[in-house]
């Protein structure tokens, strides 16, 4: 998207602004059978309006973790993880998460039935018209009209997927949390998603975190990139990329950003040489 | 609706120096004895087991429950030791195994002819659609009566009830599990040159083992209740020996003990038979496979 | 290296106007006959004609004795006759209302049990060391032990009818339930879902494939059970209860007794008559409207 320096504020007015999601030293620890893992440790970040900020790392850099703690499905046991000023406790509709699977979509569900049950069930509309009214407009925001009766076992995964976003958009939560929306997909869906993303995000400049473990994708979809090192995860670097698009590929910076967080990841000596191929599972 | 939209808001990139090591205690820690223990399935499984029987044994000793209507843990497991090892229960567990081997393995037999001509042919498979649908839901000890009049008192008709109780269900998960064979791999069977019964044992079979085997499983199941209810029935119309026999003479001698013992050893067979013989069975094929979890 | 095959380069080639094709149609409408003859029911139903006919025929025409194998004409005749003057339907009616009281009890008691195992893992524990132990004992084996505490009467068939429905039930609940996949658990969390709601509006669709399996197998268990429970109990209570005590075991085995072969036929056949409409068109019905049409079953 070409609109990347009109929509930048001056940088004066950083302070201006409230962060809308504080993550404040959080340390994560998750039980497995046999051990307890630390996931990620001590990670700060703070997350503004209209921020698409990217959750950047290799496999088992904790990231995906780190977002479900944001979601409230795990609990910091160090550090506090704060949104509009209140201590995330646990999952709410003020933070819609996309997953990666497909099966996040209810199979007895129509596509329309799955945004209404999300409205409804939410909170977000006491009555049934009214969820169907915001249902269709975000049905026809995501291109799925005429698909609106069909159940999810009848589309194909990038239509899944957009399924997904519109709930989450409907719901107009504070923070719309994604965990590796497009690694499932196809290589060429996967750029047209990203482009629609963007598309939709230059409408009402939602919040976005968004997990990837793609460099390029993280430059694409991102406007500021949290890098984070593994086992457990740890802040390395914290960089802006809202200058960078899909026409800004080819570009020099494009390469030397990308390349710069590429060493960044691989100082360590820990190849993880699936951090590319490990979306096309 | 995009009239106010908030716009991003900048601030300086950062870059952290060098990472600390981490030091809230390990990043990768082993639970403790006690968490590992109690985290084994069989532990736990065992420990609830020994629960149950102390409060059965409690329940009857400490409320003095008349043993003719509910005998103590200790009376029974004594009666069945007893009768295994002095009396003659061994003997009445290997007729009714013996019987329903039998029964099994003819009602498998023709359920693989009757599945080959299926496959073989539409008329065959509509026949099997037709009769599956019919026969499936009678009850097999329903056919008892008949038995009893076609082949007289004896094991000749327990085996043909067993016959029609493994019959249908095996023939039904057979037949659809080979329709459901995805058309790519009998297309590649076929690229290998594999027709007729190579084709169907080579490709077919194994493709539609998971279903081949849950068939087999129901049908064993459907088995062995129709075994322990034909001896049932048996004993009220003449009294040839089996472990249902032996369950139902004890009733009629009012001796409750020999009822409980008779009914640990039904449990303990269909134990040894679905998690040891069927599990195992799984286990090397199908989850082996990863056809099913 | 010996000589290896070169590419062969040869011009480009682009098609400029296709013709239609003049080789017949393109889809072809097959005749009348082809189109029935592809219909399935009218191809079972033949078939289930057939059987009839060749039955019919073999008995008339090699004389089998009626008490070995009755004629097709004079077990219709039978049934008719039982429908109509021998109170065969209300021996129907009696059986079921013990199977529906006995199926809907069950199903109550799998209900707690799979509440409790899938609320905490001691319940989760209890319930599958109960069900491995209790799923292989065959309810009917419980019959005497019924007898004994209940007496002779529709709590003794009850009660065996409740341990054949619990244990599948509870069991393929339960699994389902564990089977639930930890994306829609968390889906559902997200809308802050909770306690019996979440229970109500996420799990038991989630894993209703599973549960509507064991509410299959319940019922083919208790089907089973009753029929035997009432062939074992028209040996010892025949006549306790009065004429319309007994249910469709019952007239088949009274009916074996008196040598009354026709009957025990159109006994059996009521007994397919039940059996196939409550799996056929009820249970695939509620297959055809739920898991089918969500795509939850691949066949």
């Amino acid at each position: 998207m070409n609109g990347g320096s009109s929509a930048v504020a001056d940088n004066t007015a950083a302070a201006a602004v409230e962060p809308i999601l504080d993550v404040d030293g959080v340390t994560l620890q998750y039980k497995t059978k046999e051990h307890l893992i630390t996931a990620t440790y001590r990670v700060d970040f703070k997350v503004y309006p209209a921020d698409r900020f990217v959750l950047l790392g290799p496999s088992g850099c904790g990231k995906s973790t780190l977002l479900k703690g944001v979601a409230g499905y795990m609990t910091p046991v160090e550090g506090a993880m704060t949104l509009k000023g209140k201590v995330i406790k646990e999952p709410g509709p003020d933070r819609v998460m996309v997953f990666q699977e497909f099966d996040q979509l209810l199979p007895w569900k129509t596509v329309k039935q799955n945004i209404t049950f999300a409205l409804t069930n939410g909170g977000k509309c006491a009555k049934q018209s009214e969820a169907e009214d915001i249902a269709m407009h975000y049905i026809n925001k995501v291109k799925l009209d005429r698909f609106e009766d069909t159940y999810p076992h009848m589309l194909s995964g990038g239509m899944k997927q957009r399924v997904a976003i519109a709930r989450g958009m409907a719901m107009e939560p504070d923070v719309l949390l994604m965990d590796e929306p497009f690694a499932a997909l196809d290589a060429l869906t996967r750029l047209q998603m990203q482009e629609e993303l963007l598309q939709l995000w230059e409408d009402t400049h939602f919040t976005v975190l968004f997990v990837t473990h793609s460099i390029e994708e993280a430059l694409i979809v991102g406007s500021r990139i949290l890098v984070l090192s593994p086992h457990p995860g740890q802040v390395k670097a914290e960089l802006n990329a809202h200058q960078l698009s899909h026409e800004s590929v080819g570009d020099p910076a494009f390469g030397e950003l990308k390349a710069k967080i590429h060493n960044m990841l691989f100082a360590d000596r820990i190849l993880e040489d699936d951090l590319e191929g490990k979306g096309q599972q | 609706m995009s009239k106010n939209v908030p716009e991003l808001v900048m601030r300086p990139e950062f870059e952290a120096g060098d990472i600390q090591d981490a030091h809230t205690g390990d990043v990768e820690r082993q639970l403790s004895i006690f968490e590992r223990v109690w985290n084994i399935n069989g532990v736990r499984k065992i420990v609830i087991l020994f629960g149950l029987v102390a409060t059965w044994q409690i329940y009857t000793v400490a409320l003095d429950v008349e043993p003719l209507m509910f005998p103590s843990f200790t009376l029974a497991a004594e009666r069945m030791l007893n009768d295994l090892f002095y009396g003659d229960l061994i003997w009445k567990i290997w007729f009714s195994v013996k019987v329903l081997l039998y029964g099994y393995g003819m009602g498998m037999g023709i359920a693989a002819v009757l599945v080959l001509w299926a496959t073989a042919s539409r008329l065959g498979s509509d026949f099997i659609a037709t009769a599956t649908a019919m026969f499936n839901p009678l009850p097999a000890i329903a056919m008892l009566p008949l038995a009893m009049l076609w082949f007289g008192l004896g094991t000749a008709s327990l085996i043909f009830v067993l016959v029609h109780s493994v019959l249908w269900a095996v023939a039904l998960n057979t037949h659809s599990g080979f329709k459901n064979v995805s058309q790519t791999l009998r297309m590649i069977g076929e690229n290998y040159g594999l027709r007729g019964v190579p084709f169907v044992w080579k490709v077919l079979v194994p493709a539609a083992f998971p279903s081949i085997l849950s068939g087999m499983k129901v049908g064993w199941a459907f088995a062995w209740r129709t075994l322990i209810g034909a001896e049932l029935v048996f004993g009220a119309s003449s009294g040839s020996g089996g472990l249902g026999w032996y369950i139902f003479e004890s009733s009629q001698n009012i001796e409750t003990e020999g009822v409980f013992a008779g009914l640990f050893m039904v449990i303990l067979i269909g134990i040894v038979v679905e998690n040891i013989v069927f599990r195992n069975v799984e286990l090397k094929t199908v989850n082996r496979w990863g056809m099913q979890r | 290296m010996s000589s290896v095959p070169q590419t062969v380069v040869r011009d480009e080639f682009e098609a400029v106007d296709l013709g239609s094709a003049s080789h017949g149609d393109v889809a072809r409408k097959l005749t009348i006959f082809e189109r029935i003859y592809e219909m399935d029911s009218v191809r079972k139903f033949s078939i289930l004609l057939l059987l009839m006919v060749a039955w019919e025929m073999y008995t008339r025409v090699s004389g089998v004795s009626e008490l070995i194998l009755p004629k097709f004409s004079d077990t219709a005749a039978a049934l008719y006759s039982a429908v109509a003057g021998e109170q065969l339907l209300i021996m129907v009616w009696n059986s079921m209302t013990i199977l529906v009281t006995g199926y809907a009890i069950g199903l109550a008691i799998a209900t707690v049990l799979t509440t409790a195992a899938t609320m905490t893992r001691f319940g989760s524990d209890v319930l599958s060391t109960l069900t491995a132990m209790l799923n292989p004992l065959p309810a009917i084996a419980l019959l005497p032990m019924a007898l004994l505490w209940f007496g002779l009467g529709s709590e003794s068939i009850v009660f065996t009818l409740l341990h054949s429905v619990i244990w599948p039930v509870a069991l393929n609940a339960h699994t389902g339930f564990m089977g639930v996949s930890e994306t829609q658990r968390m889906v559902g969390r997200n809308y802050s879902l909770k306690g019996i709601v979440y229970v109500v509006k996420l799990l038991i669709p989630a894993a209703f494939p599973s549960i509507l399996m064991g509410l299959k197998i319940g019922w083919a268990f208790a089907w089973r059970t009753l029929i035997a429970a009432e062939l074992v109990f028209g040996g010892s209570i025949s006549d306790t209860e009065g004429e319309q005590a007994g249910g469709l075991g019952w007239f088949v085995f009274a009916n074996q007794m008196d040598m009354q072969i026709p009957h025990v036929f159109a006994g059996l056949f009521t007994v397919i008559l039940v059996g196939v409409f409550v799996e056929n068109i009820i249970f695939t019905n509620i297959e055809m409207r739920t898991v089918r049409r969500w795509g939850m079953q691949s066949s």
